[in-house]
This record gives C-alpha cells, sequence and structure tokens, in this order.
C-alpha cells in the first residue's frame, strides 16, 4: 500500500470514479452510490473529495463536451489514473489478508 | 400553457460564483444546475430552489474556498513589491512630511497607549474576585431633621446577618471593621506600620483571596485568630522558601492585649487592583463576647462595613427597593439610632471608581477623571490621524503623474485605493514602532506620575481575547479610514487631465481640510483652558487660608505600647514640656486625631434645653489645651481649655468648645450667646456639657470637603499623635533631639514621624495627578497640531511660489506676503479657538463641581488661552511663511 491513507468516503469515491469510467462526474457519484448502496451523500462534500483525490494523483479530470441540459455548463468528468487502480487494488488484498486472519466458526454461547 | 419559473435564483449562485475557485466554477455549477431541474420535476420549484440555496453554503466550506488562494497571491505578490518600492521612494523623496506622520501618529499612539495601560488597571478593580458580578456593597444615608448628615460606608453589625435571615436572594454576607494598626510581637521582636481589618468567617468567601495555608472556611472563625498575608508572614517569620504550613497554630502578641493570637491562615497579599487593602485579617468573633456582645448585636454602633453577595439571577435594584421597609422595621424611623437610616447597595465594580462615601476603606479614585484622560488620549490619537489625512491630500497632486501613469497601464480604481491604504498600513506601522520605543523609554516616568507599577506587557497579557479583538478592530478601522479618504481622492484622478500637465491643485477636499484644522486646534485650545483651570484650581486649594495652620508641623505617632492609667497624664504633660525645651519647638499638643484625617461623629447632641427628641451631629475630636494654640485656631468666644479642663477620670470631663458651624447648627444666634449654653452630648442622652468657647471654622479635610459643626473635648489618649510646631531652620536635628526624648519617656516603641502638610496635601494626588496627565497631554496636543500646522502651512507655500514671484515683481512688500499667507490659517485657527470656550467652559464647569471651594470662572481664563493658541500658531506657520515671502522672484519665476 502506498505511504498515502484513504479515508472511507475517499475510497468509496474513488471506487465509484472507477466503476462509472467515462461518465463520472458530481452528480452521477451522488446518484451511483445512492442506487448502489443506498447512501445519501452531500454533493459539496462529493467535490471536495473529488479534488482532494485529483491533488493525491489518484484521479483526474477533463472537461465534458457542451450539452444544453444544465444550463449550458460543461461537466467536470473525472478518471481513474494507474495509480488510482494501483491503490484500489493494494487496498483490497490488505483488506483479504486481514479477514481470512478472522476465526471464520463461533461457537455460540461463548 | 404558461411555463412556471424555472429559472435558479441569481443571487446565490453570484455568492458561488464569488467564492469559488473560478477554474471549478463551471463544473461545480453544471452539477448543481442539473440537480436544480431534477428537484423540480421530483419537487416542484420552492423545494427546488430551497435545496439549491442550502447546496450553495454547502459548498462554502474551506476544501472549496481554500483552492482560491494560488492563482490570487502570484499576481498580488507582484503588485505588492511594487507598492512596497514606490512607497519606499516616496517616503524618502519627501523626508520632512514623512517624518511629521510618522512622529505625529507616533505620539499620538504612545500617549494613547500609556493612558490605556492605566485606564485599563483603573477598570480592572476587584475583577480577579470570582463573585464580582454578584457582589455588592451595603452603603448607608442617615437624615436628621430632613437633612443628610452622613454618607458613608459603615453601619451597624446587625445589618448583613439580619438582611441574610430576611431576603432569600442574598447567597453570602460578609461583615467586617478595620482593626487598625497591627503593632505585633512576635518571638519578643516588634513590628509596627501594618494595617489589619476584622473579618468574619464568611469574608474569603465573598471575597477571592486564595489561602497557601489554613483552611479557608474556619480560618477566621474561633476568636483570636489571624490569617496574614504572605509579605507579613515573611517580614514575621522570616519564611523564605514559601512553605507557610509550619507557621500556622503560631502565637503573636498584638498592641497590649495579653490574649495571644494564633496565626490561623496565611493568604496572598491583596493584588494592588483590589478596593481592599490589609495585611491581615483579625476573625471578627474576637470582638465579640459573653460580656460584650455589642459588635454582633448592636443597633447603635455603626463601624462595621457589609458585603452581600446574590445568588445568581438576583436584581440587585430590586432588593434595594425593600430597604425602605427594612429600615422602618427595625429603626422605626430615627427611634433606634437617632437618626432616619437609607441603605444602598453598590454594585462592586463602582466601588474604586464611583465612590464618594465618608469612612471608606475602599481604595477610591475619580472615575470621571479616569474617563476624561482616556477621551482626551483618543482626541490625541484622532488629531494625530487627522493631521496623516491633511498631509496626505494635500500633497496628493505630487502623486498625481504617477496615478495618471498608472491608470493608463491598466490599473483599476480599487487597485489605487489597495496601493493608498497600503501606503498608509505602512506609515502606521512605522509609527507604532515609534509609539512603542517612546512608551518603553517614557514608561518609568510615567508611572512615577501616576504612582502605579504599569507596564505593556502585564496589560496585554492580561487582556482578554475579546478585548484584543477589539483593540486590534479598532486599529484596523482606523488604518482603512485614514487612508480611505486619500486614496480615494487620488485614484479618482482623470489620466487624461493629469499627464496632459494642465492639472492643478483642486478646490476639492478644500472644505474637509479647513474642517480638520479647526478641529485640531478646537482640541487644543479647549485642552489649554482645562490645564489652566485645573491647575488654578490646583495652586488654590495647596495655598488657601485653611483656618489651621500645618505648615513646619511634625507629626509623632503615639507610643503605640502605653496604656492609659491615672498617671497619664501626668506623663503626657511632661514629655510635652521636655519637647518644648528642645531648640526650634514652637509648640506641642496631643489629639486624637491630626488634620486632614475624617473624624468621627457623634449624632446625638441638643442643647440640654431642647426636648430630648431632638438630635444634631457634629464631628468630635479630643485635644489637649494646647491644640488650639498650636495651630493656630483663631478663638472667637469664651475660652480656650485651661489644664484644669482634664481630668484623669473621662466620666468627669464638663467642658466642650465648638466651632462656628456648629453654633450655626445649633440655632444659637451669635458666637457670644453660646458660650456658657449647656448641651447634652453621650451617656444615653443624660450627660452634660458646658460649652466654654467658640473656635473659627477650619479645613479638617480637603477643599472638596465641606466644612462640619465640630465639638472638641479636653482629654487625652494613650495612643495619641503628638503635633510640633518647629521653627523652619535645622529641622534635621530638632527631629533627632525629639527622638530622644520619645525613646526616654516611651522605651520600646518605635518612633515614627512625618509632616503633617505632607500627608495632608496627600488628599490632592488624585487630583494632582489627573493635573499632571492633562498637561501632559495638552503639550503633545499642541506639539501634533502645529506639526500638521507646519507641513501644511509649508505645502502652501511651495503651491504659491510662483503667485508670490509674481506679487514681488508688481511690487508687493514682505509685509502684505506675510499677511497673505498667514490670514487663511489665521482665521481657522480663530475659528477653532472661538468654538474651543463653549466646550472648555461647560466642561470644566462639571469638573469644578466636584470641589466645595472652588475658583471662580472669570472670563481671563478663557481669553488667554485664545490668545496663547493664536500666537502659538502664528509662531508655528511664520518661519516657512517668512522664507516664502524673502524667495527671490528672480529664482521662483526663472522657468516660466
Amino acid at each position: 500500500m502506498g505511504k498515502e491513507y484513504l479515508g472511507e468516503f475517499e475510497e468509496l469515491i474513488l471506487t465509484m470514479v472507477g466503476i462509472l469510467a467515462e461518465d463520472s462526474y458530481g452528480n452521477a457519484i451522488v446518484a451511483e452510490i445512492k442506487d448502489r448502496i443506498g447512501r445519501d451523500v452531500n454533493l459539496s462534500a462529493v467535490h471536495v473529495t473529488l479534488y482532494r483525490l485529483e491533488d493525491k494523483g489518484l484521479i483526474k479530470s477533463h472537461m465534458g463536451g457542451a450539452t444544453n441540459a444544465r444550463g449550458g455548463r460543461r461537466k467536470r468528468i473525472f478518471t481513474i489514473t494507474n495509480a488510482g487502480l494501483a491503490m484500489l487494488r493494494a487496498m483490497k488484498e490488505v483488506r483479504m489478508d486481514l479477514w481470512k486472519l478472522i476465526p471464520q466458526l463461533k461457537i455460540a454461547g461463548s | 400553457m404558461k411555463e412556471p419559473l424555472r429559472d435558479p435564483p441569481p443571487i446565490p449562485l453570484r455568492f458561488l460564483e464569488w467564492f469559488c475557485p473560478p477554474a471549478l466554477y463551471e463544473g461545480i455549477e453544471g452539477d448543481l444546475l442539473e440537480q436544480f431541474d431534477m428537484d423540480i420535476k421530483a419537487h416542484g420549484y420552492k423545494h427546488a430552489r430551497r435545496r439549491l440555496v442550502l447546496n450553495i453554503f454547502r459548498f462554502f466550506r474551506p476544501g472549496i474556498i481554500l483552492r482560491n488562494r494560488f492563482s490570487f497571491q502570484l499576481i498580488d505578490l507582484i503588485m505588492f513589491t511594487n507598492y512596497l518600492i514606490v512607497a519606499y521612494r516616496n517616503i524618502r523623496k519627501s523626508k520632512a512630511f514623512s517624518a511629521i506622520n510618522v512622529c505625529g501618529l507616533g505620539i499620538g499612539l504612545a500617549a494613547c497607549l500609556l493612558i490605556f495601560q492605566f485606564v485599563s488597571f483603573e477598570l480592572s478593580y476587584d475583577k480577579f474576585n470570582e463573585k464580582f458580578d454578584r457582589t455588592y456593597r451595603v452603603t448607608n444615608d442617615r437624615y436628621q431633621n430632613g437633612k443628610l448628615i452622613q454618607h458613608g460606608t459603615i453601619m451597624y453589625p446587625t445589618i448583613g446577618p439580619t438582611m441574610a435571615k430576611d431576603y432569600p436572594e442574598i447567597e453570602e454576607y460578609t461583615r467586617l471593621m478595620p482593626g487598625g494598626e497591627l503593632n505585633v510581637k512576635v518571638n519578643d521582636k516588634n513590628y509596627r506600620g501594618d494595617y489589619c481589618h476584622f473579618a468574619d468567617e464568611h469574608f474569603l468567601a465573598v471575597f477571592t483571596f486564595p489561602l497557601l495555608a489554613g483552611n479557608k472556611t474556619t480560618a477566621l472563625k474561633d476568636r483570636f485568630n489571624i490569617v496574614l498575608s504572605e509579605k507579613t508572614a515573611k517580614k514575621y517569620f522570616g519564611v523564605t522558601d514559601g512553605n507557610y504550613t509550619d507557621i500556622i497554630g503560631k502565637n503573636l502578641y498584638w498592641g497590649l492585649d495579653v490574649q495571644p493570637y494564633t496565626i490561623s491562615g496565611v493568604c496572598i497579599d491583596p493584588p494592588p487592583n483590589s478596593h481592599i487593602q490589609f495585611e491581615g485579617l483579625v476573625s471578627y468573633s474576637t470582638l465579640i463576647s459573653a460580656e460584650e456582645p455589642h459588635a454582633d448585636n448592636s443597633w447603635t454602633w455603626s463601624d462595621m462595613r457589609h458585603y452581600l453577595v446574590l445568588k445568581p439571577g438576583a436584581d440587585y435594584k430590586t432588593l434595594e427597593s425593600k430597604f425602605e421597609a427594612f429600615s422602618e422595621k427595625y429603626f422605626q424611623g430615627d427611634k433606634v439610632s437617632g437618626s432616619v437610616e437609607k441603605f444602598f447597595l453598590q454594585p462592586l465594580k463602582e466601588a474604586h471608581l464611583y465612590s464618594d462615601y465618608e469612612y471608606d476603606i475602599a481604595r477610591t479614585a475619580n472615575g470621571k477623571a479616569v474617563w476624561a484622560m482616556l477621551i482626551v488620549a483618543l482626541f490625541i490619537l484622532l488629531i494625530a490621524w487627522i493631521n496623516y489625512i491633511n498631509l496626505t491630500t494635500s500633497r496628493a497632486i505630487d502623486r498625481a503623474k504617477e496615478v495618471g501613469l498608472r491608470k493608463v497601464m491598466g490599473a483599476v480604481k480599487s487597485q489605487l485605493i489597495k496601493q493608498f491604504i497600503f501606503e498608509s498600513f505602512l506609515i502606521t506601522v512605522l509609527a507604532f514602532v515609534f509609539a512603542f520605543i517612546l512608551v518603553i523609554t517614557l514608561q518609568s516616568s510615567f508611572n512615577q506620575i501616576v504612582n502605579n507599577k504599569l507596564s505593556l506587557t502585564t496589560i496585554i497579557t492580561s487582556l482578554s481575547s475579546g478585548n484584543i479583538l477589539i483593540v486590534v478592530a479598532v486599529i484596523i478601522a482606523c488604518v482603512i479610514l485614514s487612508g480611505f479618504y486619500p486614496a480615494f481622492i487620488l485614484s479618482s484622478y482623470q489620466p487624461a487631465v493629469v499627464l496632459k500637465g494642465k492639472f492643478q491643485r483642486s478646490s476639492r477636499g478644500h472644505f474637509l481640510r479647513k474642517a480638520l484644522v479647526i478641529f485640531q486646534f478646537t482640541a487644543s485650545a479647549a485642552l489649554i483652558t482645562g490645564t489652566i483651570i485645573v491647575s488654578r484650581q490646583l495652586v488654590y486649594m495647596n495655598s488657601a487660608d485653611l483656618g489651621i495652620d500645618i505648615h513646619n508641623t511634625l507629626i509623632v505617632q503615639g507610643p503605640e505600647l502605653s496604656g492609659y492609667d491615672s498617671t497619664f497624664i501626668q506623663r503626657a504633660e511632661s514629655y510635652k514640656h521636655a519637647l518644648l525645651q528642645v531648640d526650634g519647638v514652637v509648640n506641642a499638643a496631643t489629639s486624637n486625631n491630626i488634620p486632614g484625617n475624617r473624624l468621627g461623629r457623634s449624632f446625638g447632641i441638643r442643647l440640654a434645653e431642647e426636648p430630648s427628641s431632638s438630635h444634631y451631629t457634629m464631628s468630635n475630636m479630643s485635644v489637649d489645651y494646647s491644640f488650639f494654640d498650636t495651630y493656630n485656631v483663631a478663638l472667637l468666644a469664651g475660652r480656650k481649655f485651661l489644664p484644669t479642663d482634664h481630668k484623669v477620670n473621662f466620666d468627669d470631663l464638663n467642658t466642650v468648645i465648638i466651632n462656628r458651624n456648629a453654633v450655626k447648627l445649633l440655632g444659637i444666634d451669635s458666637v457670644q450667646n453660646a458660650v456658657g449654653k449647656e448641651i447634652v452630648w453621650g451617656g444615653d442622652g443624660t450627660r452634660k456639657w458646658t460649652i466654654v468657647g467658640v473656635v473659627g471654622d477650619f479645613h479638617q479635610e480637603s477643599l472638596k470637603k465641606p466644612m462640619e459643626p465640630m465639638i472638641f473635648r479636653p482629654s487625652y489618649g494613650a495612643n495619641n499623635p503628638t503635633s510640633i510646631r518647629l521653627k523652619t531652620a535645622d529641622t534635621q536635628k530638632v527631629i533627632a533631639d525629639i527622638e530622644g526624648i520619645y525613646k526616654n519617656f516611651f522605651p520600646g516603641n518605635s518612633f515614627e514621624y512625618f509632616f503633617l502638610r505632607d500627608s495632608y496635601q496627600r488628599q490632592y494626588n488624585d487630583d494632582n495627578r489627573f493635573g499632571k496627565v492633562i498637561s501632559i497631554f495638552t503639550v503633545l496636543a499642541i506639539i501634533i497640531s502645529c506639526l500638521g500646522l507646519i507641513g501644511l502651512s509649508s505645502y502652501t507655500a511651495v503651491q504659491r511660489t510662483k503667485e508670490i514671484g509674481v506679487r514681488k515683481v508688481l511690487g508687493a512688500s514682505i509685509y502684505s506676503i506675510v499677511t497673505l499667507l498667514s490670514v487663511d490659517f489665521m482665521k481657522l485657527v480663530c475659528i477653532a479657538a472661538l468654538l474651543s470656550l463653549p466646550i472648555a467652559y461647560y466642561s470644566m464647569q462639571n469638573w469644578l463641581q466636584g470641589y466645595t471651594y472652588r475658583i471662580t470662572l472669570s472670563w481671563m481664563l478663557f481669553v488667554m488661552p485664545v490668545f496663547v493658541v493664536l500666537m502659538i500658531a502664528l509662531f508655528t506657520i511664520s518661519a516657512q511663511v517668512l522664507r516664502a515671502a524673502m524667495s527671490n522672484p528672480a529664482d521662483t519665476l526663472k522657468y516660466e
């Protein structure tokens, strides 16, 4: 795992950026989180986290094409970088390793 | 069908645009608008709009706002360097102006800082007490025949406990009584000169004087217990390691008392900003015994001070309004104590600055004077700032080309304003540095004047964060305000006009500049008037005929270890006789009090021929037969005391002397008729005395106090001080001789003396201090105003150089040019001087109200300052004006 520590929310957002690929922008991420895990997150919190992840080099962003929706404003599209993917993978592995260490049989009443 | 409202509200979006970094703005706004559209479909417009506003505010968070910095800082830094360079060049280019600006502002700030120290100390009194907000002092006014006869803090010992019993809103009460001098013997060594109070066991709960050793709740409970202050504990027991527990339980002997007192605690020294000061506290219960319970239950003995702590939330005014019923219930008009009693509550926060009580143990100062000093200090600061504004605007033309060029290069108005405010900030910072240097160098002399140990660091560290914020806010506001006006003027120049070279001195700001000069000189002239009147009043008080001679009078404290017995009068007389043998001693007398001190009052005096229901109040004094001769008090009728009037047994005394005011009070038509009359005084309204003489009124206390009716009785007291009138000559040797005699007569007692005039003048310490501070400030105000005037006049002179040249060529004389140049300024100063008259008159009239005996305000006192101000102003501008007038037109006009 890298030297940067990733918080739970950061990891969630990073994962979502990975899932949504070319269509990941603020609102889409909020909606996706609501759909998939039923959690209400705040748009501003998502934005702040996205910018922080960008600072860390885990995602990068570009402006999408102009549309008629959104009052003509363009979307800021985020994509996951290789570093971001590596970070996600490393975190998953660490978690799996730890999971294996938990005794799987629990005796009731003890 | 008409489309329902769909547009997003513009103001919140503009707010978003304002704080959001431009790079992120589009993406964020887009997301918000998309959300908004979806919300309209799902919930309707109102709901959507509310959500949008809420969401925008959610974006107002550090994670977004702080992303602004990078882009802006770079631009600012470049321009900032440029501003700095330009400011530096400007300061160098016009050294005199910059020096005037920095000095003027610096002096003003320094004065303000010094006064701020002083004022914040005065306002900090008693705040260290934890129950400060809820603590009240009970005060007591007494009326006889409808007239106020005493306005004091002393009352009967029953007041505190009875009030606490009757009114549930009182959480705690404490009573105390001054215990006088602490003449103690510790391990066979005598100590003198410390003072103590008798205080009950609640005292340490009401006031916050933490104990360094001993138990707070029980230390003052038992009889013959004493709590020492840290200072006295060190002095008596030589404690050096700060461990005071060892001296708890040790004994000391007080005065002639054979009963030892037990040390039950050691408390911190009372802070200098405590209105109660003491070196020791003796348990109040010491005063109470089965045989002598008066200190606990008397309704006539009034030497006790009471403090109440109210329960949180209780309103003291409500409680105070119940005191009328209290007084009626326990005092039944004037039946119990001989006078009608009214009780009041004084919040602890007013005890130091707003007390005018008699028999006050509080350290007091004149609150009005403290505020007056603060106002004057702020005035000076204002004058200094006005100078800055005035000089900067008047010199605006010098900067006009720079402004024009900057505008051509693309500078917008807001940038120029920023630049000039930055410059004023720079000058202010320099002025602050200068002010701090001044304060540090002047601190010790200032401390001498105000007689205190003030320092900037203690004040700053003692400030609460709230106050610091206020101070910082005031400074920033001043910087912006002083920079704003010049910045506004400068930044509004039209580049086209300025750069063409046609730009002339604008008449705009003329009015303001004049108004500012008038304001400055009004303040200066008012201050001069004030100073003159204050110093006149001080001189008057110091030289007034007191009706009593206090010059060359040496006071020797009475022997602290001698007791009164049948041979005492004999001893005192031979002591006085021995003193008279000393070469240089004119006369000597003993009395229970000396001029300058508040005397005790007797409330139940009447003429023997009057019914027993009538009461008169007089101040009383016990004196020996040589008192009136020693003090040169005029005898108006009858005779002075004779040695035969003195009786060994106090109960045998039957002669009194009264003063003229007492004759008036008793309603006797002439002083001659008073002699021989009998009065009733003391002994529960049965004891009769014969008036043998009437003396003239004299100022027992300062001229702030009225002369009261007085009654004298011929008696000696074991610890009475001796007043010795000296010939001027060599006092050193005389004092040494007197000490020899004293030691001879009273071996083992300590010899303490002082000159009466010094102690009497101490009553004016507060006034002298005010006088000194106000005169210093006046000088400062004049200096600063003059600095401004120099700057302004030299600038006008330079502006009009060419005009003067032309005039001279056309034949104008130096005189006419001097008049031309000065008349403008002198007009302003004249207006200012006239404006100052009513201000000075009103405020000084107000100030003089505090003195019963005062100077009358004559018109000369007001004309003189006007004249002084005019002369100063004329002198100030004369150098500049003369130089301009004498200039050679050939030099000034050669480039035209």
